[in-house]
């Protein structure tokens, strides 16, 4: 399988008045076409900002300092405003966390939908009443295709009308309408309940089966990526500790890091038996030194981990960023 | 044992505004019926988990047992007293007694106070202690969360939120009460935060023999630290039960259907799938009959016309659903 999106060596800055935030330090990722891809961190660790970058929409005082985007081999760092409005919606669409403040309120959701496909879809005729029923109805099948009852009269509404569940589907609704090959969903079910959460998800990776498209999935939650990600990466203030086949990730994880999150998780089979948490909290970014970021949290901590510590291969499709590798045999 | 907080048949509605048209022409008020007759108990050293998705009533549930909102109809006994018939100077000396730990580290912390004036305060309020005593207790209880004493003349925002929730613990645990409704208290952390405040609540409650009505949407957490567990759907418990026994066998379909949407991180754990169509209804129109029959597969004609009661199915376990006896169960016929 070729890799749809390939981000290499990719460092975000913000610049603030303490100082500058390295929030993306060093991230590649690989997002291979057809594939799931999920992301899991915690606040802070840098991976909302990291796609954010390659949607090109990191603003002052943030910028993409370093790094290769590459979309199907085109590098997206090196295209003016105006491609780069052609790419995103089109190519690459993004859903966001909070569904109520990402759509525009003052819009019917009708609006919002022909807004994208009057942006980017050449299919449609040029212009006049033909233009117009065919947006109409395109809308119609995409509020379908994400499961919205009654389609032709639910456009006419404004997302305040519409439930929490129903408005994450009407902004996956606006993400697909053209048919984008990549779709990042983040948190796409953080704000809601776990039986809408459920129907969510599912819709996403059934719609990814039958477009044919690839997703990243941004989430907190590590039994999401296990139900609905092939492959997954952790990330940890501003940088991948960890990468690869979900399932072998979470039965065999390879960094600390990873272990301490997995340990983390309350289970109904655990009780009565102590959990172990990761003691201390994420780092400063503000004049991080170039060491282990996990250093002040990790268990295994020793004084070579001061020094700065690459991805290694550890096993079959897999890479960590621990110096622990190297002295146990993988 | 008698238990030590006892809820009757408690309701807290909720009514609506009317506009001058609505007065004047008599328009009855709409009413948003929160909690709707609820009955629990809880014993003393025991933790009670109440799970329920957004707006099923659990916290106004939680607040009416304390009566922070004061509840339309019921009764809460807390220790042999009733709650509900004090006067405003006993529920205040009650009140040192019963506390509370809200979800939002944020919003739940005066930002204008230092630490130390607002873990002090319940001292002052319930002239408990004053001056150096109250410092030197305030001080004790900080280390015992997990702070240091000398963070104590900061101000809630130089703290993050899992440090935010500690001070929290903190002003509920400093007039030594018995009970706590801890409110999501871990709903809004990251997850290894998360962790930390758990093991935390779990170390106090043993060291100072609290009692905990633990309030979630997350059946993890609640099956990790609760003995017993209800299910609150549209202000009703519609199960409760040893919370073993309501996890490895749910009866009520709203209990089935809410444990298989759990994304489950073992994949040999993982259940049968049993989907909810639609969402939850409004609770200003609430459906007739059982509440869950407009998504429940399983519904027949009885459902929609007539309320289940609570039945016993096991020793302590009760569940509200009229197809109890057929002993149908979604986690089977959904096995897709």
């Amino acid at each position: 399988m070729s890799a749809l999106l390939e981000v290499r060596g990719l460092r975000t800055v913000f610049h603030t008045r303490a100082g500058e935030v390295w929030a993306v330090d060093g991230v590649d990722v690989e997002v291979r076409r057809g594939e799931c891809l999920g992301i899991v961190g915690e606040s802070g660790s840098g991976k909302s900002v990291t796609f954010a970058s390659v949607m090109g929409l990191v603003r002052s005082p943030g910028r993409v300092a370093e790094g290769e985007i590459l979309f199907e081999g085109r590098d997206l760092r090196a295209l003016s405003v105006r491609e780069m409005r052609a790419v995103r919606g089109k190519e690459i669409a993004m859903t966001m966390q909070d569904a109520l403040t990402a759509l525009n309120p003052a819009l019917t959701v009708g609006e919002q939908i022909s807004e994208v496909l009057e942006a980017h879809d050449e299919t449609l005729p040029a212009r006049g009443q033909a233009r117009r029923a065919a947006i109409r109805a395109k809308s119609v099948e995409m509020l379908g295709l994400v499961g919205i009852p009654s389609a032709e009269s639910r456009l006419r509404q404004y997302p305040h009308e519409f439930s929490g569940g129903m408005r994450q589907r009407i902004m996956i609704a606006i993400a697909l309408a053209c048919r984008p090959k990549l779709l990042i969903a983040d948190e796409p079910t953080t704000a809601l309940d776990v039986t809408i959460q459920a129907q969510v998800l599912e819709l996403i990776t059934e719609i990814r089966g039958r477009l044919g498209m690839s997703v990243v999935l941004i989430t907190h939650d590590l039994g999401v990526v296990a139900e609905h990600c092939d492959r997954v990466m952790v990330m940890y203030a501003g940088q991948v500790v960890e990468a690869g086949p979900t399932g072998e990730v979470i039965a065999n994880p390879r960094h600390p890091y990873t272990r301490g999150l997995l340990a983390s998780i309350p289970r109904p089979s655990m009780r009565g038996q102590p959990i172990h948490p990761i003691e201390g909290q994420v780092p400063d970014l503000i004049g991080m030194a170039p060491q282990c970021r996990f250093y002040s949290r990790c268990p295994e901590r020793r004084d070579a981990c001061l020094a700065p510590v690459a991805m290694r291969p550890a096993g079959e499709g897999r890479m960590a960023r621990c110096i622990l590798l190297d002295e146990v045999p993988v | 044992m008698t238990p030590l907080l006892t809820v009757e048949h408690l309701s807290k509605h909720y009514e609506g505004r009317r506009g001058l048209i609505e007065r004047v022409t008599g328009v009855p008020h709409t009413v948003v019926r929160a909690v709707n007759d609820v009955s629990l108990t809880v014993d003393k050293g025991e933790i009670l988990g109440l799970i329920g998705e957004s707006g099923c009533g659990k916290s106004t549930l939680g607040r009416a047992i304390l009566q922070l909102n004061a509840p339309i109809a019921g009764k809460v006994i807390f220790d042999g007293i009733d709650v509900t018939a004090l006067d405003p100077v006993e529920l205040k000396n009650m009140r040192r007694r019963m506390q509370i730990i809200f979800q939002d580290p944020y919003a739940s912390l005066n930002p204008r106070r230092t630490v130390a004036e607002i873990v002090g305060l319940p001292l002052k309020l319930h002239g408990l202690a004053s001056g150096e005593e109250a410092r030197a207790i305030t001080e004790r209880i900080v280390e015992r969360v997990g702070l240091k004493a000398n963070q104590l003349d900061r101000y809630p925002h130089q703290f993050s939120g899992g440090q935010r929730q500690r001070i929290g613990i903190a002003r509920a645990l400093v007039s030594n009460p018995e009970f706590i409704v801890c409110d999501e208290p871990v709903s809004a952390l990251d997850v290894s935060i998360q962790a930390q405040i758990i093991a935390l609540l779990l170390e106090l409650k043993r060291e100072m023999g609290l009692t905990y009505l633990f309030i979630s949407h997350d059946i993890s957490v609640i099956g990790y630290l609760s003995d017993r567990v209800a299910v609150m759907y549209l202000g009703e418990i519609v199960e409760m039960g040893p919370v073993d026994d309501v996890l490895a066998n749910p009866r009520h379909p709203y209990t089935q259907s809410l444990l298989s949407a759990v994304p489950e991180i073992d994949a040999h754990g993982r259940r049968a799938r049993v989907r909810l169509k639609g969402d939850l209804p409004s609770p200003l129109h609430p459906p007739s009959g059982c509440k869950f029959h407009t998504r429940c597969p399983l519904a027949i004609d009885i459902c929609r016309n007539l309320a289940p009661l609570n039945e016993d199915v096991g020793p302590g376990h009760t569940a509200a659903c009229h197809r109890l006896a057929e002993r149908v169960s979604l986690m089977d016929e959904g096995a897709t």
